[in-house]
């Protein structure tokens, strides 16, 4: 299931072999699995502080889970990819791209983030998601691209 | 990702939840969150060992806490750490499931 760059198993000699920048998931949630190692390799490789870790964990699996569910609709057969990049010291960026149809989850577009109209739709299922990820990211930016999307979470690791 | 249930007095159930609530943690208590909701009526959901809390796992709190006051029970949660309050607070879940980190006073809201 797994669709490395450089092989997962390299990981844990940690010490030796970095992991690789960037994760290729199926657009199926078992999946997502792969997130939890890679994100924990990432997480020695550039020093991030565990609750800015907390929130890397919550932001990818959020915006993951939106791309297989929404974005492909939960059809089989399409492919993700997640990159790490730290463009500068404190700083790191995960860019995920797919090739689903325009989806853009930073408008707050998606119909369940409409606003709770009583107190019981907050025990609606699904909606938080968005506000989750402005919560515990540094920033969120979506770019539609041709054939695809990017969504891009940035992290500031000094805070 | 573990859940185990203990009755108490007064009627209440308490339920701890130990680990991740992720994606694959949420899939490992569903099942076992609706059985409890299905019988229990004052619902004590003990975080204090949960890890991480992400959406998915918000869902199978949530859910089970819906179909206990549905039914007019009560539903508690209890000692999250600062980071899964966060998600709680952020949420908004924390205005509908009060957070209590005093068992005395988690026990007394359900009462």
């Amino acid at each position: 299931m797994s669709t490395l760059v450089s092989p997962v198993s390299a990981m844990p000699q940690k010490d030796i072999a970095k992991p690789p920048s960037r994760l290729t998931l199926k657009s199926q949630l078992d999946d997502m699995a792969l997130l939890w190692p890679w994100v924990e390799a990432l997480a020695l490789e550039y020093a991030i502080p565990e609750d800015a870790l907390f929130g890397v964990h919550l932001c990818l699996e959020e915006a993951i889970s939106n791309v297989i569910r929404h974005g492909y609709n939960g059809e089989p057969g399409h492919t993700l990819s997640v990159d790490c990049v730290s463009p500068k010291a404190h700083e790191v960026l995960f860019v995920i791209e797919d090739q689903a149809p325009p989806f853009d989850p930073v408008s707050g577009s998606i119909p369940e983030e409409q606003p709770a109209s009583s107190p019981m739709d907050y025990l609606r299922p699904g909606g938080r998601g968005i506000l989750l990820m402005r919560k515990f990211s540094g920033s969120l930016a979506y770019e539609r691209l041709p054939g695809g999307n990017r969504l891009t979470i940035g992290f500031d690791l000094t805070r | 990702m573990e859940l185990s249930t203990q009755e108490l007095d007064g009627g209440v159930t308490r339920v701890a939840l130990d680990g991740r609530m992720d994606l694959a943690g949420a899939a490992a208590v569903d099942m076992k969150m609706n059985l409890i909701a299905g019988s229990a009526n004052k619902l004590l959901i003990d975080l204090q060992k949960v890890t991480f809390l992400g959406s998915m796992g918000l869902r199978s709190i949530v859910l089970p806490a819906r179909a206990v006051k549905s039914k007019g029970g009560k539903v508690v949660l209890f000692a999250p750490t600062e980071m899964v309050e966060s998600v709680l607070k952020t949420s908004g879940i924390d205005a509908i499931l009060p957070v209590h980190h005093d068992l005395a006073n988690a026990l007394a809201a359900l009462q």
